[in-house]
């Protein structure tokens, strides 16, 4: 790149900086700056993400875009790449902007060979035409947020219309009905130029494993409900407590997972096939392997935090975080006892909570403190199972101080099941600061 | 009490993705806890309506899945509207209300005809109305969480379910959801049942008065009413937050 086509962005990111600087000042929202040096500059993110060597991978599903972007981000600068990723649930298109203009040189230059992006699939499609994606992994289309899309065939269609997007390669799940019928969308039935696709997927013997499956959503639109079947590039063969086993190219990698759960065992795949079918032969299961091993827990899935309880004590929270009725549910069946000492919060952050009555509970033998603005309709929920409920707090402080109050459990650990927006607000009143790039 | 109830649950899979199995949960567990047994039965495309049932739920899903279950509904309209003419109420909500109203208009203009069972027909608009819903009803306020792109046009002669206290309810601004016998159509979710036992019990005194058996709420049911009286209070504090769309 030349020096001249550099300097015409040295103004409008000087600006989008001093704006970001400002805006950090005042504590105030991360959005702006993004949106002032794109409308100075508007090619600007294009120009910046156009020089990655291996381009920018889009990271879209109902569930799991964190963990996933979080796994595959690690296992490639795990293969010595240099990768440019969004911090977490910064998904929105401005957000994006800022956090490239946030490390981009005044020349309009980042450091980087890939960007690994996750993206909200209501605004990828737009978003693509301002920063074209290379590859795209969509993971997964589940029954969620229902008062925001409505319909789950309209969101598989957002993401299968921008993984249609991707110049090279096209990612997703095998056992997904939806995004597993996506060569369809090309004639003859089959891709056959670029970009070309790949699947990921679980065993049959994983799958039958599963107390109530996988949660992809069911496909009515095709006669065939049921996901096409297809070989997988990277296959998920086991799971266990802390880990779980992937064939990829006839070679096993066993890799740590940050939380237990047969979704992250899936993401683990996903994250696995896109680094495969990215790096070619390059790709090294054990590098992958050390990757994951090092991999620090993504907030709230699976970490775990050191509090003093009222006696003094020294215990930790493990935080079990979920979005909707998948991720509880498939959080509830990878416990693998009841654990000793439980919290359960949710909040007016998760508007519809109509779904806690499809959830089966029976991971659970009881709750000692039910918290959050949505606390007394969890309890009514669980009072329809003759669940054992200590109390009932929506106070989240309070509730905190209850279950601080509480004896050290055997397993010197309380486990706190919790919606996003409670999960921040719990982190922060135990002492934990919110750290802007969790990556 | 030695009763033996039988509660019909229309397409369960495609006409369930709004927790609906908490209303036949809440009648259920009422139901048990004042010593009656109950018979739940999924109804499925393919199989047959139990002709002795004293209840019959139908649950919301989405298009898609509508014309999945939309032959099988067809089928067994006959033996729908045999139980409604018996006077076995129907508890209807969401989408599966709308396919027992006269007809239902999408937004490309496209008519789905539905099964004239209940007197209402539904336009389905671009708008949500996403949130907290409180509506006044003759057994008393109902309360819940509403999320539909759905206007309910009653008929003349039709009366509505209650009248809004907050939320958007049929979309004219005053009413929510149509009643006809003891049969009830609904956009109020959340589930209801759960949420408002008056509304629970009045079902099941309809049943109970058909069958002739006795049914009161008592001791049993103490920590299921608080629960929903603190939640239905809570929902009543918070109706006036309206979720943004994104
Ligand atoms: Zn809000």
């Amino acid at each position: 790149m030349s020096s001249l086509s550099g300097l015409k962005y040295f103004v409008p990111v000087v600006l989008g900086k001093a704006v970001r600087a400002l805006a950090k000042i005042r504590g105030g929202g991360s959005a702006f700056p993004g949106y002032v040096t794109t409308k100075l500059a508007p090619r600007f993110l294009e120009d910046v993400t156009g020089q990655f060597r291996h381009g920018i991978v889009y990271v879209l599903g109902s569930n799991g875009k964190s963990t996933t972007t979080h796994m595959l981000t690690e296992v490639l600068r795990g293969h010595g790449l240099k990768v440019f990723t969004n911090p977490s649930g910064a998904n929105l298109p401005q957000g994006i902007a800022s956090s490239i203009l946030a490390e981009s040189s005044v020349f309009g230059r980042l450091d980087a060979d890939i960007g690994v992006l996750e993206v909200d699939e209501a605004f990828a499609l737009e978003f693509a035409a301002t920063v074209p994606p290379s590859t795209v992994l969509v993971l997964n289309t589940q029954v969620d947020q229902l008062y925001r899309f409505y319909e789950t065939e309209r969101v598989a269609d957002m993401m299968l219309d921008t993984a249609q997007q991707a110049k090279l390669h096209i990612v997703t799940n095998r056992e997904d009905p939806y995004l597993s019928k996506i060569a369809k969308r090309y004639k003859a039935g089959d891709a056959t130029t670029a970009p070309d696709i790949t699947y990921f997927g679980a065993s049959d013997e994983v799958i039958a494993k599963a107390p109530h499956g996988l949660f992809n959503a069911t496909d009515y639109r095709d006669a065939d409900l049921a996901p096409e079947p297809h070989a997988a590039l990277a296959e998920l063969v086991s799971t266990d407590r802390t880990g779980a086993s992937i064939t990829v190219r006839g070679e096993v990698v066993d890799v740590v997972l940050p939380a237990k759960g047969l979704h992250y065992g899936i993401d683990a795949a996903a994250a696995i096939a896109t680094a495969a079918i990215i790096l070619g032969d390059d790709f090294e299961g054990s590098s992958a392997a050390k990757a994951f091993a090092a991999m620090k827990p993504a907030y709230g899935r699976g970490e775990l935090l050191a509090i003093t309880n009222r006696q003094g004590g020294e215990e930790q929270v493990e935080f079990v975080m979920f979005k909707n009725a998948a991720s509880l549910q498939l959080n509830l069946d990878a416990l693998p006892e009841p654990p000793e000492q439980v919290l359960f919060a949710i909040d007016e952050g998760t508007p519809d909570i109509s779904w806690i009555y499809d959830i089966d509970f029976t991971g659970l033998d009881h709750i000692d403190v039910i918290t959050g603005a949505k606390a007394w309709q969890i309890a009514l929920r669980l009072e329809h199972d003759g669940m054992k409920i200590g109390a009932v707090e929506p106070d989240l402080r309070k509730a905190i101080d209850l279950m601080k109050a509480m004896p050290k459990p055997n397993t010197g650990m309380k486990t706190w099941i919790v919606n996003y927006e409670i999960m921040m607000l719990a982190r922060k009143q135990i002492g934990f600061l919110e750290l802007e790039n969790q990556r | 009490m030695s009763a033996t109830v039988t509660l019909a649950q229309l397409y369960p899979e495609e006409l369930g993705v709004a927790g609906d199995r908490g209303n036949i949960m809440a009648i259920r567990e009422r139901l048990a806890r004042a010593g009656a047994s109950v018979s739940v039965v999924e109804h499925r495309v393919g199989g047959t309506l139990p002709s002795d049932a004293d209840l019959v739920l139908i649950g919301n899903g989405p298009l898609s899945a509508i014309r999945n279950i939309y032959d099988d509904l067809q089928t067994i309209a006959p033996e729908l509207r045999a139980l409604a003419g018996n006077g076995v109420p129907i508890f209807a909500y969401g989408s599966g209300a709308e396919l027992l109203g006269h007809d239902v208009t999408l937004l490309d203009g496209a008519v789905i005809a539905g099964l004239d069972v209940l007197p209402f027909r539904t336009t389905r608009v671009t708008e949500r109305k996403v949130g907290y819903v409180i509506v006044d009803t003759p057994l008393g306020q109902v309360v819940g969480f509403e999320d539909n792109a759905s206007l309910w046009q009653l008929d003349s002669d039709a009366a509505a379910f209650g009248t809004l206290v907050a939320g958007g309810g049929n979309g004219d601004g005053t009413h929510e959801g149509v009643v006809l016998g003891s049969s009830i159509a609904t956009q109020v979710g959340g589930p209801v049942l759960p949420l408002n036992p008056l509304l629970t019990d009045a079902l099941i005194r309809s049943i109970a008065s058909r069958r002739d058996f006795d049914y009161a709420p008592g001791t049993a049911h103490a920590d299921l009413d608080r629960y929903a009286t603190r939640a239905r209070e809570v929902i009543s504090a918070n109706a006036k937050h309206v979720f943004s769309r994104i």
